[in-house]
This record gives structure tokens, sequence and C-alpha cells, in this order.
């Protein structure tokens, strides 16, 4: 499977694809998306099968790129893994099509518990 | 006007040293009444809507060496000033982002904002009071958070 992870902190990017590792999923390509609008850009040209996204970003946020998805027909199944977890912000995810909210700090564990009905 | 306390920002601080800085437990940020130092690198996200106020992450230089190293998995003689930079602006954002969990719905969290050098030890908020504060040590080296309110927050 092809996942693209999109966060503005490189850093943080790094983090999710280790844990990916980690939590036994290490064998999937993977795509990076620095804002929003470059996680819309790449879900169009990349068509991958699963989206990592943080929630705030520059340019776009994650919950505008995922309405900009939506609205475009793209129906690419999407998560956000973000350090805010409010019941507010749950319902703003579920509602725009989102699947899961992982907050941050995560570990391997969470990972392998959200993603493993999808990753296998 | 709930405001978050020093036991949050403890579990908060314990949760993402657990998942990022200190996966094994050893070497945890230790809390300890000590007089801060002057910061190598400041920290902040605010935080507006129903709830203002700023979260503000402050450290040694040493300590946001060691910080980044971690994050990204290199040595710490390979980190950047960028790395620097991205991963102590990560700290603040997850930080920031589970003290904004504690307040009330409707509250906006912004895009962290580092400062490096001398500056870092200087920065204000004349329109907010500090309203808790975790202060410790890892390692030997300083790290601070706390959280100013607005002071229209406060009243």
């Amino acid at each position: 499977m092809k996942i693209l992870i999109a966060d503005d902190s490189r850093v943080m990017r790094q983090i999710v694809t280790r844990t990916l590792r980690q939590a036994g999923f290490g064998g999937h390509d993977l795509v990076e998306a620095a804002d929003g609008r470059q996680a819309f850009d790449k879900v169009v040209e990349e068509r991958p099968d699963l989206v990592l996204s943080d929630w705030n970003m520059p340019e776009m946020t994650g919950i505008e790129a995922l309405r900009a998805l939506r609205a475009g027909g793209h129906d690419v199944p999407f998560g956000f893994v973000t350090s805010e977890g409010t019941d507010e912000m749950r319902q703003m995810a579920e509602s725009a099509g989102a699947l899961f909210l992982i907050t941050k700090p995560f570990t391997a564990d969470t990972f392998s518990d959200v993603l493993g009905p999808m990753l296998g | 006007m709930i405001a978050p306390t020093v036991d949050d920002l403890q579990a908060i601080t314990e949760q993402v040293w657990l998942s990022y800085l200190d996966p094994e437990g050893t070497d945890p940020l230790l809390p300890l009444p000590v007089e801060a130092p002057a910061a190598g690198v400041a920290a902040s996200v605010s935080v507006t809507g129903a709830w203002d106020g700023h979260v503000v992450f402050t450290c040694s230089r040493e300590a946001s060496l060691r910080a980044a190293s971690a994050l990204l998995g290199v040595p710490a003689d390979e980190v950047t000033a960028d790395d620097v930079a991205d991963a102590v602006g990560e700290l603040v954002n997850v930080i920031g982002g589970n003290v904004k969990s504690l307040l009330p719905d409707g509250c906006l969290l912004s895009l962290p904002h580092v400062v490096t050098g001398e500056a870092a030890a200087s920065g204000r908020w004349p329109a907010a009071v500090e309203v808790c504060r975790l202060q410790g040590v890892w390692g030997a080296e300083p790290v601070a958070v706390g959280v100013w309110a607005s002071k229209t927050t406060e009243t």
C-alpha cells in the first residue's frame, strides 16, 4: 500500500515513519507532504491508499484538505495524527469523512490498534 | 475560568517524554523547583477563542540538541539549527495541543514560534499572567513549560 504522511514538521513526519515501522507496518510505500495544500496535490498525483495527516498546518489545514478532497470526489481513506484531540475536533473530523483521529503523543501500540485493521 | 495546573503539565510532559524522548523510561524529565537559568531556546504556541493565552516551552541549547537528536534519530553533532527549531516547535505543539484539550471548546491553536540564542531569554507577554509552570531537569539540563493566560481571560 501507499501511505501519504502530511505534517509541516519534518521531525514529526520522521516520527510517524518510525512508528509505522515499530508497529509492524514498515513494508509500505511512503509519500510525504509538508502542508495541507501539498497533501491535496499528492493525493491527486500519487493516489495513495491511506492518508495520515496533521490538523494544524500552513497553507491549508488538514481538515480543509480533507473537505477539498471529498468535494473533489476523492474518497481516499483519511485519518488525523494531531496534538489536538478534543471531542469537538473528533466530531468535525468524523463529519468531514475522517476514519480516525490519533492524538500526539502516540506510541507504536496506538498505531497498531488503529491502523491494524486497514494495513493488516 | 478553568485553567491548567502544574499536575496537568506534569502528566502531559511525562507522556511526551515516554513517547518520544525517553521511550525506555530511564531518562525522564525530573520536576525540580530550581530557578531556571537563561533559556537557550524558547518555543511557544498561542491559544485563542474561548480561552486566550500561550504555552511556552524553554530549555537550554544542550537540551534542545538532545531533543532534536532523539526525535530525528541522528547523533547530536549532526543536528542543524533548522532541526532544533522543528523539534522544539513540535514539542510545544504537542504539549500545547494537550493543554488545549483541557480548555473550553471553541479554542484555536496557533502554529509554533521558536526563538533561539540570547533573544530566547527575553520573551515577554505583557497582556498575560503565568498560571502554572513546570520546571525541571532532563539529564543535567534545565527544561520548563509555562502556561500564560491573557488578563482578559483571567478576569
